[in-house]
């Protein structure tokens, strides 16, 4: 077939799609960033105030940072998790695997509501204070700290799965080859395994953090009012105050973030790299 | 020993939050206590007779179909074309095709609530449907693309020697070998709409409010307790849906 | 005889897509008729809805068979954005007679339909600013007599005195509420709290906010804070508060510098039911269901026929009541009209910060 008649079908099967995408989701995003600066007159003056005002760049700083503390509890969480399912396989793998298959496909919402039963004022860990006589229980909910918990429970399956992808390509010859040179298990991991399993660690921490910087869902329900996340900023000035311009700003940092973060990761090891 | 023990401790953690709204469900008290006071299935009979839950699940099985099939309709031919031709500016075609995926969702909420919100489709099922038909679209394509991939093309020279043309060896030898990967793009799009929050909370409403958004709502508002039943219902479609082929396969995973 | 298979698989797949896609568009057009007679009402929620549907929508879809709707929370914002953007999650809404006015000058409002509301059918002073009257809420100091043996708080002041009355406070997140509360408890008489000293009150307020553990948003989540005893005292809807005394919490209400606000019916601009919607509100403003709503929940019909059938049991509890309107906050409509935007924003700031 010719370069052309070759171009032209390739062409007719991703048109509906690069279409689509163009018009159904560019433009509207597009919009967006227009909004910023054009709504309620040509100007920056809304980046301004983010950039400014001492109660915006809290909540930018505060998102930053919560965002930073999800991504290392998760690893921690599920790197042994990971390292568990890929070289045990067996029995113990397949129900890991399970249980993460089942926390990944349960929605948000449904997590969500579990943690505000579990750090309710009526729940176990408040009957468990008290049970221990540990005097009166300190507020959990609402709290950033109940965020952070929520938001680590729900994307920590993505750490995993990220982890557990790199992990499972890991040739167990490798160690072997270590083991036959007289090194410890520990040693071995800590020369072999682990360096090998970065990339993974990578992958994971990217896709925890990026989530992180827009998550919406948690912070709203389980989180402090006075720690807002930026998501939830956006969400106030929208719904509580319609202010289209500002919210729109807002929203612009936030996807400049997401975007830097991903462009970075892209240079160093290329998109692609994150499917697998 | 220590990778297990640390692993449990992490398996428990994401487990036990999940399975605290089985018995929660069950419980006759109004506000979240837990453990609970007594129990009985009011709440149960409460969820399946009330319109004000039963409508938005509804809603959500149908526009979660829809926006299947719309993502379907885009991403088999985006990905038979993106994996199978060369030509310039793939890396663009790819960055369009992840974009909604890079995106955060509630920066495509926002813009959607504006767009949809100019043409009059907040609230109905088609501006639900083509929302979350275009952010399933990376998804699915990841997992069409991937299993093009894989898939041998000697399969469909063989069977074109034989005397076979073009479509009825895309009919009868491509398609049905892509089928597994297909149902995985399909379930994966499904899903994706069916468990979607944020945007569903600017756009869906009036007649076409979703699962999540209610769901969203009546813990806000309500501290209702029926959505310890929504919750428990779809976490045993869930366990069911994880469970089932793990069971048929009846055999463990390999190790690495 | 595989081919033969394969073809039956391809043909039954045909013809389960066709049956659908005929039945399709039938089941659409079902629910779509069913959409058109059916209203959608902004609520409050909770026990709030329960009574409405009890006392309202479930007499007017008998009567009317034009089915009713309803859509937490209650926002102003959301007024505000269907009007502007023209995709409307609802057509009917319940706001205080301040944001009635706000949203009237900001032309959100459908002008009052009178070939369907007859004028001769409402009551008199029923009509304001393009709305029908509702009913007469009240916000009130409310606390657990369990918690304060002794005697409880009796008025503002005390609520601001933690020493002499120590305990986890409340508040409304609402900004000219709680601006209101804190001028009577700096001294000022009830009565004479309008025009604002917006300044003063933000002072006194500066000295609760420490105190206070919840700012709370949603009736039902005032209710649980108080039933569950994750407060000791703080502001209430009086319904609110009763209703917990009623299931035999032992809640108690303070009448003194409460306040008193009408709540008002609006139909939004342009809403796509608004016929239907003018409908349901001359049948809501009557005054057998004024009367029923205030039954359930104890907030003032403000139909004057409907204290005929309202006990005199349930009179004592409302904010109607003379005993208990004397002692509150006389309301300025207008004022609060004028001046909530500015309040509101620095009190979010004050908030955060």
């Amino acid at each position: 077939m010719s370069v052309t008649r070759r171009n032209t079908a390739a062409w007719l099967l991703l048109g509906p799609s690069t279409a689509v995408l163009v018009l159904l989701f560019v433009v509207p995003i597009g919009y967006v960033l227009v909004l910023s600066v054009t709504d309620p007159r040509l100007a920056l003056a809304h980046y301004q105030r983010i950039f400014t005002v001492p109660l915006y760049t809290r909540v930018l700083v505060n998102t930053f940072l919560t965002s930073l503390v999800v991504t290392a509890l998760c690893l921690v969480l599920g790197y042994p998790v990971a390292y568990v399912m890929a070289r045990r396989g067996g029995w113990v793998g397949t129900v890991l695997l399970t249980i993460v298959a089942m926390t990944f496909w349960t929605g948000f919402l449904v997590r969500t509501y579990a943690w505000l039963v579990i750090l309710g004022s009526k729940g176990p860990v408040v009957s468990a204070y008290q049970a221990l006589g540990l005097g009166p229980a300190p507020q959990l909910l609402f709290t950033t700290f109940s965020s952070t918990l929520g938001m680590t429970h729900i994307l920590l399956p993505y750490m995993i799965l990220a982890l557990y992808a790199v992990m499972k390509k890991i040739d167990a010859n490798h160690l072997k080859a270590a083991a036959s040179l007289g090194a410890r298990p520990a040693a071995a991991f800590r020369e072999v395994f682990l360096p090998l399993s970065l990339p993974g660690v990578v992958n994971g921490s990217l896709l925890v953090f990026v989530s992180c910087l827009g998550f919406f869902v948690t912070p709203v329900l389980l989180g402090a009012p006075r720690d807002m996340m930026i998501s939830q900023l956006i969400n106030q000035q929208i719904e509580e105050l319609l202010a289209w311009g500002f919210a729109s700003a807002v929203a612009v940092v936030l996807l400049a973030a997401t975007a830097l973060v991903v462009g970075v990761y892209n240079r160093f090891a290329g998109l692609d790299r994150l499917w697998g | 020993m220590l990778p297990l023990i640390l692993a449990s401790i992490a398996a428990l953690f994401l487990v036990a939050p999940i399975l605290i709204v089985v018995p929660m469900s069950f419980s006759t008290a109004i506000s979240f206590q837990f453990p609970p006071p007594a129990y009985w299935i009011g709440y149960y009979r409460k969820f399946f007779t009330s319109e004000e839950w039963l409508e938005p699940a509804l809603n959500s099985v149908i526009i979660a179909g829809g926006a299947m099939a719309f993502t379907m309709l885009l991403v088999v031919p985006a990905a038979f074309g993106y994996v199978r031709y060369r030509f310039r500016g793939k890396a663009l075609v790819n960055l369009l095709i992840m974009s909604p995926l890079i995106v955060p969702h509630v920066v495509s909420a926002l813009a959607y609530y504006r767009f949809l919100g100019r043409a009059k489709l907040t609230g109905t099922y088609l501006g639900v449907i083509v929302a979350h038909g275009v952010l399933a679209v990376p998804v699915a394509f990841l997992v069409i693309a991937a299993t093009l991939k894989g898939f041998d093309r000697n399969l469909e020279r063989a069977a074109m020697s034989s005397g076979a043309g073009p479509f009825r060896t895309f009919w009868y030898v491509t398609l049905p070998v892509l089928r597994p990967g297909m149902l995985v793009g399909a379930l994966f799009a499904f899903l994706s709409s069916f468990n979607e929050a944020v945007v569903a909370l600017f756009i869906a409403g009036r007649g076409a409010t979703t699962l999540p958004k209610k769901m969203y709502e009546s813990i806000r508002l309500e501290s209702d307790p029926v959505i310890a039943v929504v919750s428990t219902l779809l976490v045993g479609a869930v366990v069911l849906g994880v469970l089932v082929p793990v069971v048929m396969r009846r055999r463990p995973i390999d190790a690495a | 005889m595989t081919k033969s298979i394969e073809i039956d698989r391809g043909r039954r797949a045909f013809l389960k897509g066709a049956a659908l896609a005929t039945v399709g568009p039938l089941i659409v057009t079902d629910r779509t008729i069913a959409q058109t007679r059916t209203i959608y009402v902004n609520t409050w929620g909770g026990s709030w809805t329960a009574a409405e549907e009890a006392a309202f929508f479930k007499p007017f879809t008998d009567q009317t068979g034009i089915r009713v709707k309803t859509v937490a929370p209650v926002s102003y914002a959301k007024l505000k954005a269907q009007v502007q953007s023209g995709s409307y999650e609802w057509d009917i809404t319940a706001i205080t007679q301040a944001d009635l006015l706000r949203a009237d000058r900001e032309g959100l409002l459908d002008p009052i339909d009178w070939s369907v509301v007859k004028k001769d059918r409402l009551f008199p002073n029923a009509v304001y600013a393009n709305g029908l009257a509702y009913c007469a809420l009240g916000t009130n100091l409310a606390y657990r007599r369990d918690k304060f043996p002794q005697g409880g708080p009796k008025t503002w002041a005390d609520f601001w005195d933690v020493k002499k009355f120590p305990g986890n406070r409340s508040m409304l997140n609402n900004a000219v509420r709680t601006a209101q509360f804190a001028l009577v408890a700096d001294g000022v008489p009830p009565d004479k709290v309008f025009p604002m000293d917006v300044d003063r009150a933000f002072r006194k307020l500066d000295q609760i906010k420490p105190h206070v553990k919840v700012w709370w948003t949603q009736g039902n989540q005032s209710q649980q804070l108080m039933r569950d005893g994750e407060v000791d005292m703080m502001v209430m809807w009086n319904a609110r508060a009763s209703e917990l005394a009623q299931q035999g919490h032992p809640v108690e209400l303070v009448w003194h510098g409460a306040t008193i606000t009408t709540t008002m019916w609006g139909v939004a601009k342009n809403a796509p039911n608004r016929k239907l919607a003018w409908e349901f509100l001359q049948f809501a403003v009557q005054a057998k269901p004024q009367a029923d709503f205030a039954s359930r929940l104890f907030y003032g019909p403000t139909n004057p026929d409907a204290f005929k059938y309202v006990s005199a049991e349930v009179a004592r509890q409302l904010p109607t009541y003379p005993e208990n309107a004397k002692v509150a906050i006389k309301p300025d409509t207008v004022w609060e009209a004028d001046n909530t935007a500015k309040i509101q924003e620095r009190f979010t700031q004050w908030l955060a910060g």
